[in-house]
């Protein structure tokens, strides 16, 4: 997989404050990237300097082998970006505003109507096209900054913060739609909440305080997740019959305390796994005493990253 | 060019769309109306001079009220960011919003251009210092949109712009007053730095290239100091 954003030693300074530090990674095509971080961790620091708002002090930030400072303009035209909260202009209409855009954008007078229209269309702005922005909901809001985002059909999507304020019909929304919008393009999003990176991403950046403490694959915890089960029966033929349910991925006994019967931990592909491994355990003869889908704790993990940076500061 | 169309386009219609703008041009009116009314009566005389520093007065008040929103407003909705992240340039930014308060001012000027007309009308008057009042006037407003843009430049928000920079504005106006108290070159530098010492001959009828120079350089120092504002940090 090719990288489209290559950050390397990237390093921001505000001042006497140093806000991001160091911090190095990739990010291939069609790959949707979170950076996870409490707030004031540099999340948006990072993306700003990759939208060219902001310049690095030190270290360099590549998007499809463009640097961001030596070939600005270049770069920029390979990025849709969509701030935090969303900054429109509120005065103006849906239509006019993407038709600005576009414009500035460089789109030609022969292609901006058509990428206006498949941007209102992609982003279910259709009966909104001439409703003034100001009068719009959050979450239309949210939907026509995304869309002027995608005029130009840039190859990299940043979306900062793009859950945010709204309601959790509207969260649920957004989420299907920077899914949807993955694999056609590179995504990079920002949160500080958990479980909204979980869903969309398929790798996550954790950053401390401007460093990086990790990158982590979180799809595989998405799409199977682990089983925990325990099973009466004999531990060598239980441990046969879950290995040779489709979709296992490997099989491992955690805990056998005194007489009660032991746990087993399946690590599965998919979701519906856990639906065979039931059924092939109960028509095996077992005792399933109880089932438990564990999927991957991201924020075990963050606490376990951050807990042992602050150990090794303190 | 496309860029600063499109942007320039945008700007009047945010200024057009206004209330401020109406309000502004209406207030204008009706006091430059007075004005010009009162010295006709007065004086008795085909010449528009009082008239013109009364407007260069008020465009010491109005103009930082026209700019105050060209930046700070778009750096307080986070819009800027939006901006500065597509492929504009910083000068094309700049030079839109400038633009777009020009056409504001000059259309202000035009309007006054009637008493002009009267005078035409119901006298002789002498059409030189007329000619060159109007374009003192048009310098003086572009220098003031100039500094005005420079200071909402630097900050989020708008009160604070339109205060300061019809503080420099004021400031610049009448800094040649401190000059008589400074010793030489210190006194001819600061007496160079005055608004009114170069729009004076302008009102009068005198153009001097020193006095355009003048009005350029500030002009060019208060674009710059706007484009300044914008670069990336």
């Amino acid at each position: 997989m090719s990288a489209v954003i290559v950050a390397e030693q990237l390093t921001k300074w505000y001042g006497p404050r140093l806000a991001v530090d160091h911090v190095s990674f990739t990010v291939g095509a069609g790959e949707i990237m979170g950076l996870l971080g409490p707030n004031g961790s540099g999340k948006t620091t990072i993306l700003r300097i990759f939208t060219g708002y902001l310049r690095p002090s030190s270290g360099t930030a590549r998007i499809a082998g463009l640097d961001v400072v030596a070939d600005a303009p270049a770069a920029r035209r390979r990025v849709g970006y969509v701030p935090e909260d969303a900054p429109l202009y509120l005065g103006m209409g849906v239509r006019e505003f993407l038709i600005f855009m576009g414009r500035l954008k460089g789109l030609t007078r022969a292609s901006l109507g058509a990428a206006v229209d498949a941007a209102t269309e992609r982003l279910r702005l259709g009966p909104m096209r001439t409703a003034q922005i100001g009068r719009l909901s959050r979450g239309y809001r949210q939907r026509v900054a995304i869309a002027q985002a995608l005029l130009g059909d840039p190859p990299l999507l940043i979306l900062d913060e793009p859950t945010n304020g709204l309601d959790p019909r509207q969260i649920i929304e957004m989420r299907e739609l920077i899914r949807s919008l993955g694999g056609e393009r590179t995504i990079v999003v920002t949160s500080h909440i958990l479980g909204e990176i979980q869903r969309v991403a398929d790798r996550v950046a954790i950053l401390l305080a401007g460093q990086l403490l990790g990158v982590h694959a979180v799809r595989a915890s998405r799409e199977g997740g682990r089983l925990r089960l325990r099973i009466r029966g004999e531990e060598e033929r239980v441990s046969a019959c879950l290995a040779g349910v489709p979709g296992v991925a490997a099989v491992r006994l955690e805990s056998q305390r005194g007489s009660s019967p032991p746990v087993y931990l399946v690590d599965a592909e998919h979701p519906s796994v856990a639906e065979a491994v039931a059924g092939a355990v109960i028509t095996a003869g077992f005792g399933l005493l109880s089932l438990e889908s564990m999927p991957v704790d991201l924020e075990a993990l963050f606490l376990k990253l951050t807990g042992d940076r602050a150990e090794a500061g303190g | 060019m496309r860029n600063f169309v499109t942007l320039l386009v945008k700007e009047e219609k945010a200024i057009f769309s206004s209330p401020i703008a109406f309000a502004i041009v209406a207030v204008y009116l009706l006091l430059m109306g007075y004005t010009f009314t009162l010295m006709l009566f007065l004086n008795r005389t085909a010449e528009l001079v009082r008239v013109f520093f009364q407007a260069a007065v008020l465009f010491l008040l109005i103009v930082p009220v026209i700019t105050m929103r060209l930046l700070a407003e778009e750096r307080r909705n986070g819009t800027l960011e939006i901006l500065l992240t597509s492929p504009v340039r910083e000068i094309e930014i700049v030079l839109a919003k400038f633009a777009a308060s020009l056409t504001l001012l000059g259309l202000m000027l035009s309007l006054t251009a009637v008493d002009a007309i009267v005078l035409g009308v119901y006298a002789d008057p002498d059409w030189g210092p007329i000619y060159s009042g109007f374009l003192g006037l048009l310098l003086l407003a572009a220098a003031l949109a100039a500094i005005g843009l420079a200071v909402s430049g630097l900050t989020s928000n708008q009160i604070v712009a339109a205060v300061v920079a019809m503080g420099v504005g004021i400031l610049l106006w009448m800094i040649d007053s401190i000059g008589y108290l400074l010793p030489d070159p210190f006194d001819t530098i600061v007496t160079n730095l005055s608004l009114v010492a170069h729009f004076t001959p302008f009102a009068t009828g005198a153009v001097f290239l020193s006095d355009l120079g003048f009005f350029l350089t500030v002009i060019l120092v208060g674009l710059l100091v706007s484009m300044r504002t914008l670069a990336r940090r």
